[in-house]
């Protein structure tokens, strides 16, 4: 095999250090330290054995042991010694060959430093020029678009960025892109929902040349972006239901509020430095009490629900762990979705790659310790903030005072109708005892005599006597009270409804810094620390005010958002921009998201990542703006098919050279199939849909019509199985970029799960009422199935009559006949001859769930079974006869195909019968049972099991006469065709697709549907026609045509 | 759809560009074997393909699957199978030493020496105690390692470092995965990497135990659920089996492949087309493997199956015997939350959990020996930490608090060997002092029981090599047969 010239691509790109160069202490040294070193040696006031790493003079110095280095000379160096030896660092942790390697060879080279080492030194490790020139920690530097040769490429600035970097490959981006392909593209990515037909059709007939634009405006105008782009930040921010404590997982009632604010603030386009801020600090904006609030005012409370994602186990632990827990977590979830590091483990040491110290850290818990006070602490209940405005409360009381005067008259109508029925009561007893039995019953029952108490339990009916009973003295009487309980209950419902919001604010903030705790350690607090942002983020420390006195809280979020948001960070446009792009794209500039520290990867195209976020900033932190740049790029609207040249210099893309394929995510592969069969039920906002476990413990949404996902209830203990088998996250804190998996388990869901099915066989439902007249005739013109259509007439899986087999056919060579009548009638779980048994007809032949009772020669109970494929079955059963007399009952298991397979004679009792044998698809199995020779008492039981086998001979499937028994199916309605199949077929396609399908695509569809017809056998009242079609449908669905975005 | 191909200059140019007259498996195969195990080009530019396909190893392996017996919570091992007698003389005393409590407002510095009785057993004489009769029974097959420390007392710290090769670090492929990922696949019709999981629940850690973290999702443990549906979804409707669905699936095939020869060279879009294969195959094999009723009488009372306290635990051990037979590489079996975290009530709590373990975890043995598979099957039984030598509580209704210091674990089959014992904790069994085996140890042994190399066992993720175990790692060659 010849070696391909990208081996040789690859060997000089290596990003590893050219043995040529020279190694220093600041750029090659410290942050081998840094990883393994200064916890012990330099982070802390006291070093360990005296020795400091942090500077080459102090190693050279050394500390008890001596020198640490002798330079020139590693293998003096007691440094490499103990490293070597596996002494240090102690523990398991090792300092890998490379980094050691590395080390020998600065001490041979001579340990030498980049510039001269100053005179003294703080404490702390500091942050070394080299540190901070990593460029995450650089300003957000905003370069000239570069120049390319290929502008007839370049419609945006984010055009020209690209194809600098491919110009050098040889590549430039695909040609566009057609129509079909854009909108489904555009539809999927803004809406997450695939585009109508109809829609799909004025866009390609649209001539204008600003259709593309057009067609982007009119999405980001969609109630329905918010949905599918709000969805996108509810990642970071960990939204969820539920309480996330433990096994319980309690459901948080209120937390939609914050969604639905999310999804609005997406839909209106909220300029997200707005967006930011009061989700950090909407409290701050807004003046206390929080009571009769303008809208204004609860849209900024609601924003600040952010901060309370976390999952919470104060409300039945309310402990110190649990709350700084809650602590710990809703720092990672802002640190993760605005600043892109995980400065979490800087709790409880310096950070080992990043030059963020645990001080640091302190530094942005100072900034919401006083709204999340671990030591003076809120369960969830107790911070709620009440929606219910003085209005509210008035409205309520004026409802109340309604309903009182209704309650009143009816209790005064209730005290008189109970006397009147009491002496009804009382009429029905002796005389002499209805004083005293109405006394005692009168009597409170704490203070009755004894005389009273046993008068009264020798008469339950008076004892007993309630309003509750009324109905049985005069019903008309009792139905007037319910009528009042009604309309007392209607006038009781006017009330407005009580709202919380679940929010974060500071009411009488302490104004205290956070605690450092040793080791991250909650129970060794050392000294305060004041806000302030990361030290790495500013040349200048950032201070943060600890008190601001114009306001009624600290002023602490709120100065930290606008430091975010000023347009000075370095992070947090970044971050925000890389997430946007990795939207749109499915890749992405920096592959970790929540990672662009030295633990990340570096940015494939860190200027364009730089140009965006500026220019981000500089429309206003409008996303919509950003949308319609990105997605009126050559970039976004090329082609997304790949050719050799691409594929063998950058295989993977990540010059974007074409479009990304890439995988709907799991919402919108459930929106998209529930809105191609009609089960979408578009209702927006409000309290969560619900959820709840099906047979086999599958999480499932409840209902046929059922919401978007993002409305769907998020138990972090119970996640919807539909949506993370494909993805979704399953929230245990936040999720800043979800994996794309393509598991064997997806297939079976995409097989064979209920929700699929369902759909499938609504959208081939909707295929048949919308399908007709709608396709170019050229399409469909000449082309129809070949299979026929009609119906059988008798599809049920059972029927239930009368008859005989046929005695010819048993003595003689043929197979025998059974004769069968269904029974004209049932009534009482009863198959029979009329309503009455004996019928003059039948007699007393009659089958129920567990039996029967023969009659006669002709008029035989039969219990039919229609097998619906072939296979062998095993049928057992057991039939028995109560009565003694007589000469019992036979029982005969008869098959269409092959006869008698088993006869079983019962005297009296109960015996087995079994019988195993080949059936093939719509066989008749008949069990029919007579009287023999003496019909006396012949009253019998007969319950079976059908099982039909595998070709391993295990039990794939299993029918039980009993529990299968049941009345007349409704009437087998024909299935209407309405459109012609070949429409339907090609419509579907085009609903999935949003193309129609050529003329070789048509006909695939038409053989399978045509080859579906000749196999199926849908039982029961399903229709043949109806499953043909939903199995195609289902095809449709699950094939990567469909579960791709290209 | 049978277009000219234009002159392949790779073969795998060739293969992709055929991929529709290739079958997946084959082509898949073809693919694996040019590609040396498991090292990947150090930088990707061309998309890395993954499959499943039996790969070659470095050495000679001495084991062919995996069943590992995970004992969440952290056995007691002094009073089960590293026996301290000095602890049972100082019975009452005060330690002196330093000990790390996780639960302080308990912690006590009394040591307490075991309720139970050791007794030597077998050839080899190792002492087992009297609650694991079993066990026992079997030692001369058995290697009990009793210095195992991972150095940290909290059970996720712990368990991540036992599973995924780093101390409390969640988001790394588990041991399972590298198997699977250096090794393939033996069979076609089953996931190569399974998880029995107990009808009780999740263990603690949760999914995290079987993750695949930054490795393709093909690599991740599939779950066989405790109880019917035991794989979910897996069967279509009655009246949609047999015929029918193969209708199905070559429509959706047929519709998946021209729409590949659009795409040629995505991945992802074969892989899925692969995933519909292999759906299709398991719900075959998956149901044939489920069925226990295959096994004789004898067979199924080896594991207990016939003892309402062993059933359970019993059916599964006898299930993972049945899968490695099919030829899947790795199967892992948890409890629910973590039966071995002996708190309170040890004197009561402990003896429970043996009861319902010893037998079946035996009889898994017993069974592969008598088949013939204990020569390539490693069976692995163990926590992820031990316990304190001291009382936590009170001596009656009290218990151990956790110790990643010291603790044991035992191997047998797959080319470990027999009836011995290996390393040691201190006099009261707190420390392990002699030949300390770290979860990296363990790992890189079984990569090497495997023929795998494990500083050679790598995958590139965000343009780093990452390996299941980091430097230091050593193979513990005295256990090796």
């Amino acid at each position: 095999m010849s070696v391909p010239p990208r081996t040789l691509l690859a060997v000089l790109l290596l990003p590893s250090v050219a043995i040529s160069e020279e190694l220093s202490f600041e750029k090659h040294i410290r942050p081998i330290f840094r990883a393994h070193c200064y916890d012990c040696h330099g982070a802390t006031e006291k070093v360990e054995g005296q020795l400091d790493l942090r500077l080459v003079r102090l190693l050279k110095q050394g500390g008890e042991s001596g020198p640490a280095i002798v330079p020139g000379n590693p293998d003096d160096s007691y440094l490499i010694q103990r490293v070597r030896s596996g002494e240090m660092p102690p523990g398991e942790h090792r300092v890998p060959d490379d980094q050691v390697e590395q080390l020998i060879r600065w001490i041979a080279l001579g340990a030498k430093t980049s510039r001269p080492e100053p005179e003294s030194i703080g404490s702390g490790l500091g942050i070394s020029e080299e540190e901070r020139a990593y460029w995450f920690f650089q300003p957000i530097r905003r370069t000239d678009p570069p120049a390319v040769t290929a502008t007839g490429r370049v419609r945006t600035p984010v055009d020209a960025f690209l194809l600098a970097q491919m110009q050098p490959q040889q590549l430039t981006f695909a040609p566009d892109a057609d129509r079909h392909a854009l909108i489904r593209r555009a539809y999927l990515d803004l809406l997450g929902l695939p585009p109508t037909p109809q829609q799909v059709q004025a866009f390609i007939n649209d001539s204008d040349p600003a259709a593309w634009p057009d067609l982007i405006d009119q999405l980001l105008d969609s109630p329905h972006y918010g949905e599918r782009w709000g969805r996108h930040w509810l990642d970071v921010a960990g939204y969820a239901d539920s309480e996330g404590n433990g096994e319980r997982d309690d459901v948080r009632p209120w937390a939609w509020k914050y969604r639905d604010w999310v999804i609005q603030a997406f839909n209106r386009d909220m300029p997200f430095d707005q967006f930011i801020t009061w989700q950090l600090a909407g409290d701050e904006l807004v003046t206390p009490p929080h009571k009769n609030m303008s809208p204004d005012h609860i849209d900024r409370l609601t924003a600040t629900g952010f901060l309370r994602m976390a999952s919470d186990s104060t409300q039945h632990a309310n402990n110190e762990e649990n709350r700084n827990r809650v602590v710990t977590d809703t720092i990672k979830i802002i640190s993760s979705s605005l600043l892109g590091m995980s400065v979490g483990c800087a709790q409880c040491h310096d950070h080992r790659y990043d030059p963020v110290s645990q001080e640091d850290y302190y530094r942005l818990r100072a900034i919401f310790e006083p709204a999340l006070n671990w030591r003076k602490w809120k369960p969830p209940s107790g911070r709620q903030v009440s929606l219910y405005t003085d209005k509210d409360i008035a409205k309520a009381a004026a409802v109340e005072q309604e309903a009182s005067v209704k309650a009143k008259h009816r209790e005064a109508k209730q005290k008189e109708y109970l006397d009147e029925a009491l002496q009804k009561e009382l009429s029905r007893h002796d005389e002499t005892l209805r004083k005293p039995l109405e006394e005692a019953y009168r009597t409170a029952a704490d203070k009755r005599t004894p005389e009273q108490k046993s008068l009264l339990a020798k008469f339950p009916s008076v004892a007993s006597f309630s309003p509750g009973v009324l109905y049985q003295y005069n019903q008309k009487h009792a139905d007037e009270l319910k009528k009042l309980d009604q309309e007392i209950a209607a006038v009781r419902a006017k009330k407005p409804p009580h709202e919380y919001l679940r929010v974060l604010a500071e009411p009488n903030p302490d104004v205290i810094g956070a605690q450092f705790f040793y080791r991250g350690d909650y129970r060794q607090p050392q000294h305060d620390v004041w806000p302030g942002g990361l030290s790495i983020a500013s040349a200048e420390p950032y201070d943060i005010p600890q008190n601001d006195e114009t306001r009624t809280t600290t002023g602490r979020r709120l100065a930290w958002a606008q430091w975010l948001t000023g347009g000075q960070h370095p992070m947090t446009a970044r971050v925000l921009v890389n997430r946007f792009w990795r939207h749109h794209f499915g890749q992405t500039f920096v592959s970790t998201p929540d990672e662009f520290g030295k633990l990340g990867t570096l940015p494939t195209h860190p200027e364009l990542l730089d140009w965006l976020a500026g220019e981000f900033m500089a429309n206003g932190w409008s996303l919509k703006q950003l949308h319609r740049l990105i997605m009126t790029s050559t970039v976004y609207m090329q082609q997304s098919s790949r050719h050799e040249a691409g594929n063998s210099v950058d295989g993977s893309n990540s010059l974007y050279w074409h479009f990304p394929v890439h995988r709907l995510d799991a919402e919108v592969l459930r929106d998209s199939v529930l809105s191609l069969s009609g089960r979408l039920d578009n209702k927006q906002f409000g309290p969560a849909a619900g959820i709840s476990a099906d047979d086999s413990g599958q999480i499932v949404v409840n209902g046929d019509k059922q919401q978007r996902s993002i409305y769907l209830q998020v138990r972090r203990t119970q996640p919807v199985a539909m949506l993370s088998s494909f993805d979704a996250p399953v929230m245990t804190t936040n999720c800043a970029k979800r994996s794309s998996s393509t598991v064997a388990t997806q297939s079976l869901m995409l097989m064979n799960s209920d929700f699929i099915l369902k759909s499938s066989r609504s959208f081939a439902e909707r295929l048949n009422r919308e399908a007709a007249g709608k396709l170019p005739e050229n399409l469909t013109n000449g082309r129809f199935i070949k299979a026929p259509v009609s119906e059988p007439a008798k599809q049920q899986r059972w029927q239930y009559g009368y008859g005989y087999v046929d005695e010819e056919g048993i003595a003689g060579e043929s197979v025998s006949q059974v004769h069968f009548t269904p029974y004209p009638h049932f009534s009482s779980n009863t198959w029979k001859g009329g309503e009455k048994v004996p019928d003059e007809n039948l007699g007393y032949s009659f089958l129920n769930a567990s039996g029967g009772h023969p009659e006669g020669k002709t008029t035989r109970p039969i219990r039919r079974w229609r097998a619906p494929r072939s296979g062998t079955i095993r049928i057992h059963g057991a039939v028995s006869r109560p009565s003694k007399n007589g000469d019992g009952v036979r029982l005969i298991v008869h098959s269409s195909r092959l006869g008698v397979q088993a006869e079983c004679v019962v005297p009296t009792g109960e015996k087995k019968y079994s019988a195993e044998f080949w059936v093939e698809r719509a066989d008749l199995i008949d069990t029919l049972v007579d009287e023999r020779e003496n019909k006396t008492s012949d009253s019998f039981g007969n319950g079976f099991t059908i099982e039909m086998l595998d070709s391993d001979g295990l039990v794939a499937h299993t029918w039980k006469s009993e529990q299968e028994f049941g009345g007349p199916v409704s009437e087998t309605k024909p299935y209407e065709l309405k459109s012609p199949l070949v429409d339907q077929i090609a419509w579907g396609w085009l609903m999935t697709t949003s193309r129609f399908p050529t003329p070789n695509e048509l006909d695939a569809g038409i053989e399978f549907v045509e080859v579906q017809l000749g196999l199926l056998d849908a039982g029961g009242n399903q229709v043949t026609v109806l499953q043909a079609m939903t199995n195609y449908c289902q095809a449709l669905i699950s094939s990567n045509q469909f579960l791709y975005v290209e | 759809m049978n277009a000219e191909p234009s002159q392949p200059t790779s073969r795998r140019e060739f293969l992709t560009e055929n991929a529709m007259g290739v079958g997946m498996v084959a082509m898949a195969t073809m693919l694996s074997k040019e590609r040396a195990l498991a090292v990947p080009p150090t930088v990707r530019l061309a998309p890395e393909k993954f499959d499943l396909a039996s790969k070659d190893t470095h050495s000679a392996p001495r084991a062919r699957a995996m069943i590992s017996l995970f004992q969440h919570g952290g056995p007691a091992h002094m009073d089960l199978m590293d026996p301290k007698p000095e602890l049972s003389r100082l019975n009452g005393k005060t330690y002196e030493g330093d000990i790390g409590f996780s639960f302080i407002k308990r912690a006590t510095k009394k040591l307490r020496g075991t309720a139970w009785r050791f007794r030597k057993h077998g050839q080899c004489g190792t002492e087992i105690s009297e609650l694991l009769p079993e066990l026992a029974a079997i030692i001369d097959d058995v290697c009990v390692v009793r210095s195992m420390h991972t150095g940290h007392n909290g059970h996720e710290v712990s368990i991540r470092y036992m599973n995924n090769g780093i101390a409390g670090v969640t988001g790394r492929p588990s041991l399972g995965s590298w198997l699977t990922y250096g090794l393939g696949s033996e069979t076609e019709n089953l996931p190569a990497y399974l998880v029995l999981t107990d009808p009780g629940g999740h263990p603690v850690d949760s999914t995290h135990n079987w993750s695949n973290g930054w490795m393709p999702s093909m690599f991740q443990g599939t779950v066989l659920r405790p109880k019917e549906p035991r794989i979910l979804n897996l069967d279509a409707p009655e009246n949609l089996r047999g015929s029918v669905q193969e209708s199905n699936l070559a429509f959706l095939n047929r519709l998946n492949r021209r729409h590949l020869e659009k795409h040629a060279g995505e991945h992802d879009l074969e892989a899925r087309i692969a995933t519909y294969e292999l759906a299709a195959r398991m719900q075959i094999a998956a149901r044939e493997a489920l069925n226990l009723s295959q096994e004789t009488r004898a067979t199924q009372e080896l594991y207990g199956l016939h003892r309402d306290e062993t059933r359970e635990y019993g059916t599964r051990c006898l299930i993972a015997r049945r899968l490695v037979e099919r030829g899947v590489r790795f199967v892992q079996l948890f409890h629910a939350g973590q039966p071995w975290d002996n708190h309170n009530s040890i004197l009561t709590s402990l003896p429970g959990i043996c009861r319902r373990t010893d037998l079946p975890s035996a009889g898994l043995v017993r069974d592969l020996k008598q088949r013939g598979m204990l020569d390539e099957v490693l069976v692995h039984w163990g926590g992820e930490i031990g316990r304190l030598p001291v009382i936590e509580g009170d001596v009656k209704s009290g218990g151990r608090d956790h110790n990643g210091q010291g603790f044991s674990m035992w191997l047998a089959g797959g080319g470990v060997k027999g009836g011995m014992t290996y390393g040691a904790t201190d006099e009261v069994g707190h420390r392990a002092v002699e030949n300390i085996v770290r979860p990296t140890d363990y790992q890189a042994t079984v990569l090497h029981l495997f023929g795998i190399d494990h500083k050679k066992l790598r995958f590139l993720h965000n343009g780093q090599q990452q390996q299941l175990v980091a430097n230091g790692a050593r193979v513990v060659q005295e256990v090796l047969a």
